[in-house]
Formats: C-alpha cells, sequence, structure tokens
C-alpha cells in the first residue's frame, strides 16, 4: 500500500472515532434514563427567629420572603422515569405532583400540580437547570406558611446540591 | 627599519608569540641588542609566559580526557539529531503525516472546546443559560398569584395566595385533571 493511501485511512479513522465519541456523549446527555426529585418542605413564620442550618445553602432565595423564621420540616426524594408521576406527601393534607417532561437545551421540563384533597390549587411548568430548583409558597401552615423547594437531577444519582448555581 | 622603546613595547608580546612580520621581527631583534631595558621587560614576560603555560599543564592534568571528548561527541551527535529532525519535520514530503495527525487532533479540540462550553461556561452565554428556573405556564385556578425571578440571587419563586381565596369561595371548585 502506497503512502497517500494509508494516511486517508489513518486520517479517516482518527477522525471518525472522536465523532463516534461526541456522539455517544450527545446521546448520553439527550436520553438521561431517570430523574430523581427532591421536595423540601419549610415552614416558614414570624414566631421565632429561628433559620435551620439545613438551609444555609438557600438562606440568599429565603431572605427574598421576608420571614424571620425557617425552618426545614421534611425532606423527601424519589427517583422516576421520564412523564412518569412522583407524588409527594405535604403537611396539611396537601399533595405535590410533579412530572419530569423533557430534557431539552440543557434544561429539566417539570410538570407540577398541588392538591388539597381532590382539588387543584396549581399548575405550573417550570424548566430548570440541571440540579437547579425553584420555590413555591403560600400554603398556610401552623401559624406560618409552607415554602416548597422543588429540585430536579438527571445524572448523578446523588440527590441535587440545594446551593444556588 | 629602527624602533623606538614605545613601539617596541607596544608589539612585544605579539612579537614573542610570533604573531609579527619578518621585517618589524628583525628590527626588534636589533633594537633589543642595544636597549637593556626593553631586555628586561622581554625577559619579564618570558617568565611571565612560562608561569602561565605551567599552570595550564598542571590543570590538564587533572582533566579526564577520555570524559571530556565523549561529552563533546555526544552533545554534537544530539545537536545533528535534533537538526534532523527539525528537518525531517519541515520537509515537503512529511506533510501527509503531520496532516494523518493533524485532522484528528483538530476535531479532537474542537470536541473539547464544544463540551468545555456545554458543560463549564454555559453561564457566560447570557440570559438563555441564566440559572434562574423559568416559568413556561402557571394556572392558579382561582387562586391568586405572585411570580418572582431574580437573576442575582437564583431566585425563582412561585407564591400562592390561598387565604384570600378561601375567604370569597368560588362557587365551582375546580376538580383534579386525572390527565395530569
Amino acid at each position: 500500500m502506497s503512502p497517500l493511501p494509508k494516511f486517508r485511512w489513518r486520517i479517516l479513522l482518527s477522525s471518525v472515532f472522536p465523532l463516534f465519541l461526541a456522539a455517544a456523549l450527545g446521546a448520553a446527555e439527550r436520553a438521561p434514563q431517570t430523574v430523581q426529585l427532591r421536595i423540601g418542605t419549610i415552614l416558614a413564620s414570624n414566631e421565632s427567629e429561628d433559620f435551620d442550618p439545613k438551609l444555609s445553602g438557600m438562606k440568599n432565595q429565603l431572605e427574598v420572603i421576608k420571614y424571620s423564621s425557617y425552618q426545614l420540616i421534611k425532606e423527601e426524594s424519589q427517583k422516576v422515569a421520564w412523564r412518569d408521576r412522583a407524588v409527594f406527601e405535604i403537611p396539611g393534607g396537601r399533595s405535590l405532583l410533579v412530572v419530569p417532561q423533557e430534557y431539552r437545551n440543557q434544561r429539566l421540563a417539570l410538570k407540577v400540580r398541588l392538591i388539597e384533597g381532590e382539588k387543584p390549587l396549581l399548575d405550573t411548568t417550570v424548566r430548570l437547570r440541571n440540579r437547579g430548583y425553584f420555590l413555591l409558597g403560600g400554603p398556610a401552615h401552623e401559624g406560618g406558611v409552607l415554602i416548597l423547594s422543588i429540585s430536579a437531577s438527571h445524572r448523578s444519582p446523588a440527590l441535587p446540591d440545594p446551593s444556588p448555581r | 627599519m629602527t624602533m623606538d622603546c614605545k613601539s617596541v613595547m607596544e608589539i612585544l608580546g605579539a612579537w614573542l608569540d610570533g604573531e609579527i612580520g619578518a621585517r618589524e621581527s628583525e628590527a626588534i631583534r636589533f633594537h633589543l641588542e642595544s636597549c637593556a631595558s626593553c631586555r628586561a621587560a622581554k625577559l619579564r614576560l618570558e617568565r611571565v609566559e612560562e608561569s602561565l603555560s605551567a599552570a595550564v599543564k598542571a590543570q590538564a592534568s587533572d582533566v579526564s580526557w577520555p570524559q571530556f571528548w565523549s561529552g563533546v561527541e555526544r552533545r554534537i551527535r544530539e545537536e545533528s539529531e535534533r537538526r534532523e529532525r527539525l528537518w525531517s519535520w519541515l520537509r515537503p514530503g512529511s506533510y501527509l503525516r503531520r496532516l494523518a495527525w493533524a485532522v484528528p487532533l483538530a476535531v479532537v479540540c474542537l470536541l473539547v472546546i464544544l463540551l468545555a462550553e456545554q458543560y463549564f461556561f454555559r453561564w457566560r452565554l447570557g440570559p438563555n443559560l441564566s440559572s434562574v428556573a423559568a416559568v413556561e405556564s402557571i394556572d392558579g385556578h382561582g387562586f391568586n398569584l405572585a411570580l418572582f425571578g431574580e437573576d442575582e440571587t437564583n431566585t425563582t419563586l412561585i407564591w400562592l395566595f390561598l387565604d384570600e381565596e378561601e375567604d370569597e369561595p368560588s362557587a365551582e371548585v375546580p376538580v383534579a385533571d386525572t390527565t395530569f
């Protein structure tokens, strides 16, 4: 074999390999199998000045809400498949239904419904970054209000980091 | 050709080293025969040269010459190899060989840049990739809502005002949509 075809093969093979690698990485990026959802239930009130140290990673976000006390009263995580529904029990006879819809443009789309008994209180669709979170607040509870921290992660088996990104 | 003392002293060292032409050498020799002070200077210079020569010889006897020469040969060999490598790199015939590595290298570099951008530098790309969660749709089922988003603290907050609605309950209570 003359040198020229040999080099051509070398160029071809060594160029195709990284492309396959990129395609595999891209496929892994596009099609994560499960989504880890985590719901933190926070009781915000003005009855004390206590700030739960477990919430220190979200202090800046919670300070926006202007209550004097924040306590993490419940934390629950579930792993669900895409478009499967995860149900989280919220204190006060409420439930939070979360359906991870898709992963596109580096964002997870979550369909979220808050219900009280059979009555829907809120429906929303939120797009958040992987391991990102958003807050849902308002329901009254034990002299304060509940704030739900809703986060999602699609790759790491570890729980999402609640610290701001 | 005649020379005075000053001229002789200027070139005496060179004369001793044999670096002077025949005519000048003859003139110096002629001057030295008749000048005692220049002869004395010549004698001093000869002694100095003898002393230096002896010192150099003594030092040179301590040098390991085989090792010295093998070192010199090694350095010459390395230099010629380096030149050979440089020439083989610049030689027109090697362009294809370099191209064989340049193409995949360019592809890998491109991938690294893209992946780095994707995984590490997203936050630099503007508001579309902000850390704040984006609310696509929202329905409070008759309850008042407030939506708050702040880039500075990466906060997205949906606030549901349930108490006010409970004061004036709606006649038609919405029922959970089973298609959710």
